[in-house]
Order: structure tokens, then sequence, then C-alpha cells
């Protein structure tokens, strides 16, 4: 038998509310099934997973397309602001987890430093959608973020003219003290995130240009390989 | 002095509110005295970040040096912020 899930417990899962879920209900975003006679929604299982399983996937290819678009709402961050209010959020839920392997201060900074380069760097540059792609899916233990802005090679060209790849941009960001706003005193945050990945239980996906990094516990040197397609954004997954 | 961060939010990440948070703490700032000691609270802080923290702490660290002294340092995203943000710091008198 299939098992249902109540439309509460769906929009604890999502992180959405119950409206959100009537909505998109309506609109055909993500549908209910109605098993009793008082009209009760419920929730397929199976339909929840593919809906939050197809986050990465969403991303993916939110990043990789040649002319952007508006992601659907709950996973679109257009401002800072909109940003901050949903990365306390996704705090408030991490906090929650009794069983969570890292403490999620360290999870919550992380996803901070990385949200809040995109848009340190991308602030009037944005290729064509201002913002970035937020989403976390708790269940499955990883976040995604993804921006469609000027990437990591061209942002860090400004101070460090020499590079021309983005495997060198890449392993430049993550551990030299470099700021792509010279002379403001910045570039510390993906150093932090490096630090923070590399000491405890995480693994860290990251993916700018042609290049992929990717980082886990214990890791002593950079995993850098060549990414197909090209994205000129950034694209992170961090799972815990 | 007793700079309480709480006051400045429990989550605190972004380079904007830090300095944000700097530049409106600047009247208080100016009332420390020349010998006066700063003690720097981060009880009550849930996340900091290394942004936020460069943005507002290293100013501080920088002017007033060994006056300053930190307390209830025990979260773990506090702890990794300020040994990364001592490390540049020791990196940067090296240069």
């Amino acid at each position: 038998m299939k098992k249902l899930i109540s439309i509460g417990e769906a929009a604890k899962r999502l992180g959405v509310s119950i409206d959100t879920l009537r909505r998109w209900d309506k609109k055909g975003i993500l549908k209910s099934v109605r098993a009793s006679g008082a009209g009760y929604r419920y929730y397929l299982e199976h339909d929840l997973y593919l809906f939050i399983n197809d986050l990465f996937v969403r991303a993916e290819e939110w990043v990789e397309k040649e002319t952007g678009v508006e992601p659907v709402s709950f996973l679109y961050c257009p401002t800072r602001d909109i940003f901050d209010a949903r990365w306390v959020k996704m705090e408030n839920e991490l906090a929650k987890i009794p069983s969570l392997p890292v403490h999620f201060s360290l999870i919550t900074a992380v996803i901070g430093e990385i949200g809040n380069n995109s848009f340190d760097h991308n602030l009037g540059n944005w290729r064509d959608i201002p913002g970035i792609f937020f989403g976390y899916d708790i269940e499955k233990k990883y976040i995604v973020l993804a921006d469609r802005g000027q990437g990591i090679l061209k942002t860090l060209q400004h101070v460090k003219p020499e590079l021309e790849k983005d495997a060198e941009a890449v392993k430049t960001a993550f551990t030299e003290v470099i700021s792509g706003r010279a002379p403001e005193a910045r570039g510390n945050g993906l150093k932090y995130v490096k630090e923070v990945v590399t000491n405890y239980p995480l693994t860290l996906l990251f993916e700018t240009g042609d290049a992929q990094l990717t980082l886990a516990q214990g890791d002593q040197k950079l995993n850098i390989s060549e990414k197909i397609p090209y994205i000129a954004g950034c694209l992170a997954v961090l799972q815990f | 002095m007793l700079i309480k961060l709480k006051k400045f939010g429990t989550s605190l990440s972004s380079r904007p509110s830090g300095k944000e948070a700097f530049s409106a703490f600047q009247p208080t700032l100016k009332e420390i005295g020349d010998n006066e000691n700063i003690v720097i609270d981060f009880e009550g802080v849930l996340v900091l970040g290394p942004s936020w923290a460069d943005e507002f702490l290293t100013p501080i660290f920088t002017k007033y040096e060994e006056r300053v002294s930190l307390q209830n340092t025990d979260n773990p995203s506090v702890k990794v912020t300020l040994e990364l943000l001592k490390k540049i710091r020791e990196e940067g008198k090296k240069i």
C-alpha cells in the first residue's frame, strides 16, 4: 500500500507552509490526493521523495541554462535579505535535528559564506537573473546553492589578472587570502569553508566555469577536475 | 568595556551586516579610555561567520591588540572563525 502523508507533515518535510502546498496543488506543482470523504489533502510519500530529490537536478539545470529564468519562488532568493531570512530558517531546522553529525552552527556558517559570496561578488553584475538558487533537503541531508553570476575566475581576475583557468581560480579562492573586491580587505570566506569541510564529516561539491572541486573530511589537497558542461556562475552542494 | 555580541544578533554572517554593526557601534567605541581593556562576550551567539567577524572584530583586534580579551567562545562556528582570523592576522604580520 502506498504511504500517505498529511499536508502538515508534507509542509514540515519540505520546509514550506500549508498554504504554499495548497497553492502548489492548485497550480499542479505538487499534486495531492484526497483520501477521505472530508476532502483532506494527503501526499504520496513517493511524490514527496521525487520532489525533494529533484533539488540538485533543478539547481544544475538552472545554472547550466543558456538563458536564465527565475527559479520557483521557494528556491529563489533574489536579494540578500531574502537569503538571510531563509538562511536563519534553515539554521533553526538544522538545530532541531538530534543526530546531526556536525554542529549546526558550522553548517550554517558555511552556507552563509557561500551564499553571501554570491551577492558580494555579483551585485550589479548578474548575467541575467539576480540573486541565488537556495534549497535544502533535511531528510536527504544536503544543501544546494547556485548563482548565474560572473563565476570565480572573472571575479578574481580583477585582482590577479594572471589567472587564466577556472581550476586555478578555484584553487586561489579556496587557499589564498585574496579579495575580488580589493582594496577592500576580504577573501576569507571560502578558506573558512575549506577549514570546516576538511575537519568535519561533510562533503562539498563546488562548480564554476569548467572546474569542479570536491572536498571532504581529511582531504589534504583540493581535488579539482574538469566540469562538463561549462557553467558561467557557481554551484555548490554541501552534504552533511 | 564589555561588548556583548548577541546584541547585534545571534546569527552573524554577511559582510554588509558586520560593517553596519561596526558603524553603528562607533559612538560606543569612542568612549573606550586610553588604557581601558575590552572584553568581547560571545555568549548567546549561535552562528558566527568569518565575513561578519572580519568586518566587526578585525578592526577592534587591530586597533586595541592586547587590550582585547574574549569570553564564552565555545560555539564551534565561533571557534573556527576566531582561529581563521588569527591565522590571517599572523600571516599578514609576516608579509
